[in-house]
């Protein structure tokens, strides 16, 4: 009768499938297509041991006795998965001889959201080594954080310098059998991060600056681990505030997350791939499977910030199995023209006296389509559990949709339980108050949107917490009046 | 249930299969396990209409409301019946329901709100004990503009109980100045018992006031304490604060000595848990 | 000693592990009224709630008498039907229970363990009206639920009303004055004293002078670090208030 951790890791996933559709991408490598051939190729051209690719293997044959999951409040083309390149050799980015040969557009967009020259010059492709001392950057903190012994690479080096780390880990809180697209990623994945805070560390940095200028092109279906081993502390940060083009329509990326006792992570992501054009056409489908599992007195905080995809489908979410975990989940979600989401966290209760807290924003304009979509579920023993939820919906003219689907399933007396969701518009009155004080309707939006933000924004590391205020404001132009 | 049965006895016999009321002075009607059952009020016409459900048996209830009819309608549940009723209300029509299990019954709801002006007040209950299992889905469904609706359902599982709610409010484009509220409270008052709630918003109007809140707990201690600090005995305390939590609900049984009968029941039932 | 009501003999009690009343020594005769005073953190509350019988707190060591019984051995609504009454520092909501409802149970379960019939409804109803006089609380409050929405002053008001009804051979007011504007301080405080008779005792736990000079007491006791320090007549009081705590508490750290 007991829920085993296992049992739970096991039930979260879903099993459901079909669909696809097509992308103009050219073959260089290996063809178009999936088989077991080509997951096989794709890990003996990485250079993998042999447990791994078996893993890819097994992986792909669950893959194929999936479905793609149909129950998310989204309207998603057929996808032909015959027709992705699974593995392509990274692309030399043509390189830009200086800023002056950057696309005015993109300019403009770095300059609004007040990103360092530096940083606009290896986002945008010129030269970075050029003009900067990258190396040296990258050097020096790659130094600081072996002092550490903090290690910090791809998944690929990771395989190659700690097999037992990641053979230990990955898998481990998103096994394969989760769903459609963590099997399709355990198969086919490209390349991702691999983090590790030996017992007792205290990560001297955001693991941000670097891995922004670093990470870019992953590829599509990336893999992201990271472990904090006993008492450990990171602040990660995912994304970046830039737009961010990329050829694959199709990203399935799974993050899975080790927090050992009284180990801390704080996990932050800032999302803008490209939404696709004001007439609904192209844009990411973002499909994301994150998990963290949390032991005694551990804590795990997801703060997210998505404003781009054309689709969105994740649910970052904490498996608090250790008694005294915390687990939080803080969201902006905003959604203009034709764009869709379908976001928000599971909060799994298994040990006694775990927390959690939820608290999501959700921004709707243009034609899109916005949900909250959250489960948090108290097992048996899971004594004096608590979570407190609170998501909120902003609509922003009236064609578009704002939708809240929380389910509490709850198997102990001692658990309380709160959730609360609400909607509201901006009001003319409050347009009409910041005009008459000389703020143009646009300025004005984006300040009421901030203040209605501020809560998941204020969860931000510093810099990226400003870099993302000015994010949703650039979002929202054009939208009113 | 005896006194129930004699409450009902004495109302008004609802028709066997359709009935249609035309008088604006309420009458009330009950019926005891109706296979199928259409109401039709006309407009302006006013009825109340308790049902109750006994029997593990299949049942519908369809209710239509003209512009501006008014209606009240209690259903109880004492058997594990399968019950769905569609509620369909035009323009300034009011619908007062209250729901209440006491068994472990699956009840499916349908409020079509499709005249402007038109209101509808849901409150419902379930206790379940044992191995009862009671499933309520409830859907509002805002059709046009300037309409009104508010649930408020409570479930309180013990034993080895299942108890599930799922309630959505639909907004379609164009409803604007809805104004929709819904709320689930639970309690459970064993490890053994589970809860499963589902409050949800579908929105497609900006113009709206909507919101919806769940809450899963358990009986206050501190309040238990207090009023053992007043001479009551835990259990005289335990019984007071459920039925102090269930107890609007189960009053709203609108004819008059329904409420008390369905109260003492519930308690008799409490009692068990 | 015949008039003996409450004898407190070297009292420990501790809270999830941590000594919080560390050898009190208490006797309260009936017509009597004593006053608690002492800094924050003294273990005033706590020597109300173990009195009171919240389980929270455990009794280690010593003994309480009250009205000739074991007191400890006692669950905490045996005690209030004995005639022990605690008006709470925070009285507690209790959603959808009247008060009505609440406070007939009460009466009759006090009534039954005496021994006596029960109220009728008609009786019951005069206690009601008799009894909220005593502290000018609004009859619409007594048909409202316990103590939901009630004002900080209203709760407190609420809590000597219950006292009225019960008519306690001991009441135990925890910072009763506390949050009370003055016109709510002289009401409630009006009440305690109307309450009190030759037959039964008040022990007030207060931080300040100001109720007690509606509540005039005839022992002053401060209490510091779980123990009583320092007795003294009404005029310790005063002297508290002008001088504060540190005299005393300086000596006895010494």
């Amino acid at each position: 009768m007991a829920e085993n951790e296992k049992e739970i890791l096991e039930n979260l996933g879903e099993r459901e499938y079909k669909y696809g559709f097509t992308s103009a991408i050219e073959t260089e490598t290996i063809g178009k297509g999936l088989s077991e051939e080509v997951v096989r190729l794709i890990s003996e051209k990485k250079g993998e041991p042999e447990w791994m690719t078996e893993r890819r293997v097994a992986a792909y044959r669950h893959w194929l006795t999936l479905e793609p999951p149909t129950w998310a409040h989204l309207t998603i083309p057929e996808i032909d998965f015959q027709d992705i390149i699974y593995y392509a050799a990274p692309k030399a980015r043509k390189r830009l001889g200086s800023m002056d040969e950057v696309d005015p557009e993109l300019k403009r967009t770095f300059d609004k959201l007040g990103i360092p020259l530096e940083e606009q010059m290896a986002l945008a492709g010129v030269a970075v080594d050029a003009v900067m001392d990258s190396v040296s950057v990258k050097t020096t903190f790659k130094e600081t954080l072996a002092e550490k012994g903090i290690i910090f690479c791809s998944i690929s080096e990771a395989l190659r310098d700690h097999p037992e780390l990641v053979k230990k880990y990955l898998g481990s809180v998103v096994p394969y059998t989760d769903n459609f697209y963590a099997a399709l990623n355990a198969a086919v994945f490209s390349d991702g991060s691999f983090c590790y805070i030996p017992r007792g560390v205290r990560c001297p940095m955001e693991l941000s600056t670097y891995f922004r200028i670093n990470a870019a092109g992953t590829g599509q279906f990336e893999r992201t681990l990271i472990v904090a081993d006993e008492g450990a502390y990171v602040s990660y940060l995912e994304g970046c505030t830039a737009p961010q083009r990329d050829e694959n329509q199709l990203h399935a990326a799974v993050v899975e997350i080790v927090v050992e006792r009284d180990a801390e992570v704080k996990y932050s992501t800032v999302q803008n791939w490209y939404p696709g054009d004001r007439e609904g056409r192209g844009g990411i489908y973002n499909f994301v499977t994150k998990r963290g599992l949390c032991r005694e007195n551990a804590r795990l905080s997801w703060t997210q910030v998505e404003t781009g995809s054309a689709i969105t489908w994740k649910y970052p979410s904490c498996i608090l199995a250790g008694d005294n975990a915390v687990g939080e989940f803080y969201s902006v979600a905003m959604t203009n023209n034709f764009q869709q989401a379908d976001t928000g966290t599971k909060m799994i209760h298994i040990g006694r006296n775990t927390r959690s807290r939820i608290v999501s924003k959700g921004i709707s304009a243009g034609r899109s389509e916005n949900s909250y979509r959250g489960l948090v579920r108290v097992a048996k023993g899971a004594e004096n559990a608590r979570n407190y939820s609170q998501c909120d919906s902003l609509l922003i003219g009236d064609r578009c949709g704002a939708h809240t689907f929380p389910v509490i399933d709850c198997r102990n007396r001692t658990a309380v339980l709160e959730h609360e969701a609400t909607t509201s518009k901006i009001s003319d009155d409050q347009l009409f108050y910041c005009n008459q004080r000389g703020l143009s309707t646009e300025d004005a939006v984006g300040l009421i949107v901030n203040g209605y933000a501020r809560e998941v924004l204020s969860k931000l590391p510093m810099e990226f917490a400003v870099e993302a205020q000015k994010l949703l404001a650039l979002q929202l132009e054009g939208t009113v009046g | 249930m005896d006194r129930i049965l004699e409450i009902i006895g004495e109302l008004r016999k609802a028709g066997r299969e359709e009935f249609r009321v035309t008088t604006p002075v309420p009458q009330p009607y009950g019926a005891v396990d109706p296979e199928h059952l259409r109401v039709e009020l006309a407009a302006g016409a006013a009825a109340h209409l308790v049902v109750l459900h006994t029997k593990a048996a299949t049942s519908s209830l369809d209710v239509e409301l003209a512009e501006g009819a008014q209606f009240e309608l209690t259903e109880l549940f004492l058997g594990e019946t399968f019950c769905t009723t569609n509620v369909r209300q035009g323009a300034r029509s009011r619908c007062r329901m209250t729901t209440v299990l006491l068994a472990g019954a699956n009840v499916g709801c349908t409020v079509d709100l499709t005249g402007a002006d038109a209101e509808n007040s849901l409150g419902g209950t379930f206790l379940v004990g044992g191995r009862e299992h009671a499933v309520v889905k409830l859907r509002t469904n805002h059709r046009v503009a300037d309409c009104r609706s508010d649930s408020t359902f409570k479930g309180v599982a013990g034993g080895e109980a299942v108890g599930e709610f799922s309630g959505l409010v639909y907004v379609a484009q164009d409803a604007q100045r809805t104004d929709a509220q819904q709320q689930s409270r639970n309690v459970l008052l064993s490890d053994t018992a589970r809860i499963t709630t589902m409050p949800q918003l579908e929105i497609y109007a900006d113009d709206v006031k909507c919101s919806h809140g769940a809450t899963v707990g358990q009986m206050d201690a501190d309040a238990i304490l207090y009023m053992r600090q007043r001479g009551l005995s835990e259990a005289q305390a335990r019984r007071l604060q459920i039925e102090g939590f269930v107890g609007d609900i189960v009053r709203r049984c609108g004819v008059e000595p329904l409420g008390e009968a369905v109260l003492e029941l519930a308690a008799e039932k409490l009692e068990k848990l | 000693m015949e008039n003996n009501m409450l004898s407190v003999k070297n009292l420990h009690a501790t809270v999830e592990g941590k000594e919080i009343l560390r050898g009190i020594n208490l006797e309260v005769k009936a017509g009597e009224v004593h006053a608690i005073m002492g800094p924050n953190g003294s273990g005033k509350s706590t020597l109300a709630s173990v009195l009171a019988g919240n389980e929270k707190f455990t009794v280690t060591e010593g003994s309480v008498e009250f009205l000739g019984q074991d007191l400890l051995a006692m669950p905490i609504e045996d005690r209030a039907r004995l005639g022990l009454f605690l008006g709470f520092q925070y009285p507690v909501e209790i959603p959808g229970v009247t008060m009505a409802n609440f406070m007939k149970l009460a009466v009759n379960e006090q009534r039954r363990y005496r021994g006596e019939e029960p109220l009728t409804a008609a009786e019951f109803l005069r206690l009601m009206k008799e009894k909220s006089a005593v502290v000018e609380l609004s009859s619409k409050l007594t048909s409202r639920a316990v103590n939901e929405g009630f004002s900080g002053g209203e709760k407190k008001k609420n809590e000597i009303f219950q006292m009225a009804m019960l008519d306690p051979k001991l009441a135990i007011l925890d910072e009763t004055d506390s949050g009370l504007d003055i016109d709510a301080l002289r009401i409630v405080a009006t009440g305690v004293t109307k309450l009190h008779t030759p037959q039964n005792a008040t022990v007030v736990i207060t931080h300040y002078q100001r109720l007690l000079d509606y509540i005039v007491p005839d022992v002053v006791h401060v209490l510091y670090k779980g123990r009583i320090i320092h007795t003294g007549d009404k005029t310790l009081a005063l002297k508290l208030e002008k001088e504060g705590y540190d005299w005393l508490i300086n000596e006895y750290d010494k």
